[in-house]
């Protein structure tokens, strides 16, 4: 299927110079006097890097067609993320450079949506936000009040974020997996 | 679109207006007369690339189609032309199809200004007065207001680095308004992008070099480009509908390269970056070198980013009025909506525009600099997006 670059946003997949990439950003943008244009990155699937690359707002664009399947997240190695379709017990593998920052927020055993194209795995399309336990972080100290102070806290997964203050350990709390950062703490 | 308050913004939008008081007082102190002008009218400048929003005036059965103005320069010509010297027009315009994003809102601030008997690069001299001069009154402020203590923009290391008065920290990165980084656009497109002065000032050269270096120059409206890989099984249905092909224009392809391979580089070396000397094309409303290949404007550039311009402004009539039945066979070609043309101001011109350099300014964008914030949205307290 094809779009007009102006329509690309964040997460679509699309082909370009023959290779798939996913649009980690997508920003309109039109010069004083000139024409319109639709300011991306996007990641090349295959290498992993980064590319900045601006269309033309009206060129047209190739959507590549992926779709999502729920798979349970089973572990992590040092290059990759594993997952098992629980209809079949095939297991899948995702490089953890694709995911990016997220990966570090999925929780092994919760089921998350993995994208794939062709039978292939692509890669994850990470939560709105996860719920995480506080497994270490210091006591705040007390007297402390100034507004917006921040400490850090480890969860779970083993990834560290900062915290406001009167997070304790053993707290439920709700974090957005893209940018690592505190939303809100929740009763269990 | 929806409505977000943003009162966390109060101190960004406090910056913002010493920022706007400053520019009050750089223009006052010049002499410029701050101009007031509506918003709606009935009539537009016509250039090909600019989406505009309409509206309609309703009495009773009458009826009268009126346009958001998406600059000020048609008025402020007409002022012109009446001979009311030097002025200035800080306010509201609407440009349409242009979403929100950092550095755009279809609804802006458009700083714009006239001075007659200016060259373009005379101008925009004095547009870098007027940073040096917002920089100096805003570090002015903040020491005032706090003698004692250095003020907070002065916290960062980079402080300490025999900084001027009028430096400003942007990013991270200090930016000084003593001189310009000066590139013509032929200059900047050889040095950044390998592309020669002959193959930019000559369209077929041009877009077959564009092609070489990978970007689309023309794209096919095919039925199976169109409606997915469904018609292809039907063809029947699509049998009338025929392929063609449409070529981008000069103007999209000299955007997308500038955008994608020169502006990244400009504005990142410690001042702000003027590019000068714009291909004929890319200017309806100015005038020509004696090259005749180029137009005498100029748009600056600070971290990569385009925040306003000037050009010598074209005033014979004859030429205006071909460049306007240019640019509406421009609108037609690319389906853009014809507004009603502003044809009283084509009558204006004949009575004379003074020898003059016209300024515009995306007046949110120059204030982010100051204010250090990385997008516009930073800067209101009253977002609707």
């Amino acid at each position: 299927m094809k779009v007009n670059a102006g329509n690309l946003k964040k997460g679509d997949f699309i082909r370009y110079q023959n290779e798939i990439w996913q649009v980690q950003k997508a920003e309109f943008y039109s010069p004083g006097k000139g024409s319109a244009l639709m300011k991306t990155r996007i990641k090349n699937l295959l290498s992993v890097k980064n590319v900045d690359y601006t269309f033309k707002s009206n060129e047209q664009v190739d959507i590549v067609d992926v779709e999502s399947i729920e798979m349970q997240y089973l572990y992590k190695d040092a290059e990759n993320l594993h997952f098992m379709d629980e209809r079949t017990y095939q297991q899948f593998t995702v490089p953890i450079q694709l995911v990016g920052k997220a990966a570090n927020f999925l929780q092994e055993g919760n089921k998350f949506f993995v994208y794939f194209h062709q039978e292939k795995p692509l890669s994850v399309k990470p939560p709105m936000s996860v719920r995480l336990k506080v497994v270490e972080t210091e006591d705040a100290i007390k007297g402390d009040t100034v507004t917006g102070a921040k400490k850090p806290a480890k969860l779970e997964t083993g990834v560290v974020i900062h915290v406001p203050l009167f997070v304790k350990v053993g707290d439920i709390v709700v974090v957005n997996p893209e940018s690592g950062e505190y939303v809100e703490r929740v009763k269990e | 679109m929806i409505i977000k308050t943003k009162i966390e913004n109060l101190k960004n939008y406090k910056i913002y207006l010493n920022v706007e008081q400053a520019t009050h007082e750089f223009f006052q102190k010049k002499g410029y007369l701050k101009v007031d002008l509506p918003v709606l009218s009935p009539a537009l400048i016509p250039e090909s690339y600019l989406e505009v929003f309409e509206t309609e005036f309703r009495y009773f059965d009458k009826r009268e189609k009126l346009y958001l103005t998406p600059s000020p320069e048609l008025f402020l010509k007409r002022l012109l032309v009446a001979g009311v010297g030097n002025c200035y027009y800080l306010g509201k315009s609407f440009r349409n199809s242009e979403p929100n994003s950092s550095f755009h809102s279809p609804e802006f601030t458009m700083l714009e200004f006239y001075k007659v008997g200016a060259t373009y690069l005379e101008l925009a001299d004095e547009i870098l007065d007027i940073m040096k001069f917002i920089s100096s009154s805003l570090s002015f402020r903040a020491k005032s207001r706090n003698p004692i203590q250095s003020p907070m923009r002065e916290i960062s290391p980079l402080a300490a680095l025999g900084r001027n008065d009028s430096d400003i920290i942007y990013k991270g990165k200090k930016i000084s308004f003593e001189k310009w980084e000066k590139f013509t656009v032929a200059k900047a497109f050889d040095k950044f992008c390998q592309i020669s002065k002959e193959e930019l000032f000559d369209e077929n050269l041009f877009l077959k070099r564009a092609q070489e270096k990978g970007y689309a120059i023309s794209y096919s409206s095919s039925p199976e480009s169109k409606f997915g890989i469904n018609s292809v099984d039907n063809p029947d249905k699509n049998r009338d509908r025929q392929a063609r092909t449409i070529n981008f224009s000069y103007q999209d392809v000299f955007s997308q390269i500038l955008s994608q391979e020169v502006e990244p580089k400009l504005g990142k070396n410690g001042y702000p970056t003027l590019l000068y000397d714009y291909p004929a094309e890319m200017s309806s409303l100015a005038k020509l070198n004696k090259d005749r290949k180029t137009a005498k404007r100029v748009e600056f550039y600070i971290d990569g980013i385009e925040i306003g311009g000037c050009c010598e402004e074209l005033n014979d009539w004859h030429e205006q009025k071909k460049r306007f039945d240019d640019q509406i066979e421009k609108r037609d070609r690319f389906h853009m909506k014809n507004h009603a043309v502003d044809n009283g101001f084509i009558e204006t011109l004949q009575y004379g525009l003074p020898d003059c350099t016209g300024a515009g300014i995306g007046f949110e964008r120059l204030a982010m600099i100051f204010v250090d914030a990385q997008s516009i949205g930073k800067l209101k307290l009253i977002n609707v997006k």
